[in-house]
């Protein structure tokens, strides 16, 4: 097994990093908040827990282990008190929806069309669970999205995604994204568009409402979801986490050795991580639960609809005929591959037989 | 009681270059150690009980410098050890011993960071393989293994693979 020269990798180490010069102000910024920091040496006169780096260790890792069974047991009591999130909608749900149409999955017409209309999910009435209980303290977290499309008149696209910009903002929304696609090169408008509307939750309902006014709706999808009882956990979690960080400060007074304070710190960053993501996470779930978010597509009449129609039988049948055959098609041309190989081998064992055939003859 | 003066002025320079070597960014390393000699001068009365402070400042420097790399900050890369090296490259001086530098950096930072750290300290900070032990809490067994394992790995990296030694009486070439 072949080493490094150990010589060269000094060398060229001390090259690498020797290369530059230590700013004078960096060294400054140090010596500056050293002194400021200097009447904060609290340590030396704090209680001594582990004089004994040993003992100390092992004190720390069981109070570590303490806090961290705390933080993980905690949540998961919280959580099994009462029914997890699905389950607990799912129940929810049985006791009666307070928004019309919570659970339900329907098909009703617009102005004569085929359409679909799909509700889902929805405000609902807390159940008796303890985590619903804590739930109820707070004002419950809705999620709500939908999607509506549009039939619009012949060159009203453009004039249609400005109206729905000014229903958005009159709900104190705003337009989040527009996409649009030009028709044909003569007229030089717009014959599809897509447009993202974001409204506070309490607005979501009249918005929908709203958007149906501006076009012939040919399809609305709204769903909500109540994502309360997730909240509740991670602020549980977060609280736990906070009081665990708390009890490490604490023991971070009372550690004497650089060992044991490296120890807690390390605990220390990792909870302090933990906290950081978790509030990421509350952070995402409030900024979905302050707005509702509605996907407007518009297109002009005439064009194709974007809701796929329910094929016929014998439509199915052709388009089975046409896959069958494309299937047939793709297989023989799969085979090729194999089937030529094996006739190249057969090739080769038929010549070499031959062969061995003329040997054994002119032998004889 | 420790001269915070004598302190920085001792320690804080070699620190810095120790931790550009573990982190391969200048600005990353900088502030990793002003953070770490922070944190050591706040503990320093436990330090000074120490028998030897300096594979204890080490070990701080160690452990923010792994939090630096923990956080792997996206803006950021490790290109600028190759920009000082190309500042360098321009002048004379350094074109012949450049290459070699170069390579190593580039194998350096192909190296896992637990093994970066121990070839850093052992051939750049000069720490015996206790001390490494303590700055990286860890046997000093591990140690061993992980140099062993770290100087294999350098030897057959592509940069360095093809490099002869310039002089084969200074050589302290292991075979294992």
């Amino acid at each position: 097994m072949t080493m490094i020269d150990e010589g060269r990798l000094r060398d060229a180490l001390h090259e690498a990093a020797d290369s530059f010069e230590i700013s004078e102000e960096a060294i400054d910024r140090v010596r500056a908040q050293a002194h400021a920091s200097k009447n904060e040496s609290w340590l030396s006169h704090a209680p001594v827990l582990a004089r004994l780096p040993g003992r100390g260790r092992v004190l720390l890792a069981a109070a570590a282990l303490v806090l961290i069974v705390g933080a993980i047991s905690l949540p998961l009591l919280r959580s099994e008190g009462g029914p997890s999130q699905s389950a607990s909608a799912a129940h929810r749900s049985s006791l009666g929806p307070v928004v019309s149409g919570t659970g339900l999955k329907t098909a009703t017409s617009l102005k004569g069309l085929p359409t679909t209309l799909t509700v889902t999910g929805g405000e609902t009435a807390p159940s008796g669970t303890s985590s619903t209980s804590a739930a109820a303290s707070l004002a419950p977290k809705i999620q709500s999205t939908g999607s509506v499309h549009l039939m619009v008149g012949k060159g009203k696209v453009t004039s249609a995604i400005a109206k729905l910009g000014d229903l958005a903002i009159r709900d104190e929304g705003f337009v989040l994204s527009t996409r649009a696609t030009e028709g044909t090169r003569v007229s030089r408008s717009f014959s599809n568009a897509a447009v993202v509307l974001q409204v506070p939750q309490r607005f979501f309902a009249s918005l929908v409402a709203q958007v149906q006014r501006v076009g012939r709706a040919t399809s609305i999808v709204t769903s909500s979801n109540d994502v309360t009882g997730q909240y509740v956990d991670f602020e549980a979690q977060l609280k736990a986490l906070d009081a665990s960080r708390e009890q490490y400060l604490t023991i971070m007074t009372r550690a004497t050795t650089i060992g044991g304070i490296l120890a807690v710190q390390n605990q220390l960053d990792t909870i302090e991580s933990q906290i950081e993501q978790l509030q990421g996470q509350i952070n995402v779930l409030d900024n979905a639960t302050t707005y509702g978010a509605l996907t407007v597509s518009l297109a002009e009449a005439g064009q194709q609809s974007h809701v796929v129609k329910p094929r016929s039988g014998l439509a199915k049948a052709w388009h089975g005929a046409i896959a069958g055959f494309v299937h047939g098609f793709e297989w023989l041309i799969r085979i090729s591959g194999p089937a030529l190989f094996a006739v190249l081998c057969l090739g080769v064992l038929l010549a070499l037989g031959r062969l061995a055939w003329r040997a054994t003859r002119r032998r004889i | 009681m420790i001269d915070l003066e004598a302190w920085l002025q001792e320690c804080y320079p070699q620190s810095v270059r120790t931790a550009y070597l573990i982190l391969g960014n200048r600005l990353d390393a900088e502030d990793a150690v002003q953070e770490a000699f922070l944190r050591a001068w706040k503990f320093r009365d436990s330090l000074v009980k120490e028998s030897s402070i300096r594979p204890w400042l080490y070990r701080v420097v160690v452990n923010t410098c792994m939090s630096k790399l923990r956080q792997e900050i996206p803006h950021r890369d490790r290109r600028s050890s190759d920009e000082t090296l190309a500042s360098l490259a321009a002048s004379d001086e350094f074109v012949g011993r450049i290459g070699l530098s170069h390579d190593v950096m580039s194998a350096l930072n192909d190296l896992a960071a637990h093994l970066r750290i121990v070839v850093v300290l052992r051939y750049y900070a000069d720490l015996s393989e206790r001390e490494i032990a303590i700055a990286i809490d860890r046997k000093p067994g591990t140690v061993k293994s992980r140099l062993n394992e770290a100087r294999r790995r350098l030897a057959e990296h592509p940069a360095l693979r093809s490099e002869r030694p310039r002089d084969s009486t200074s050589s302290e070439e292991i075979s294992a």
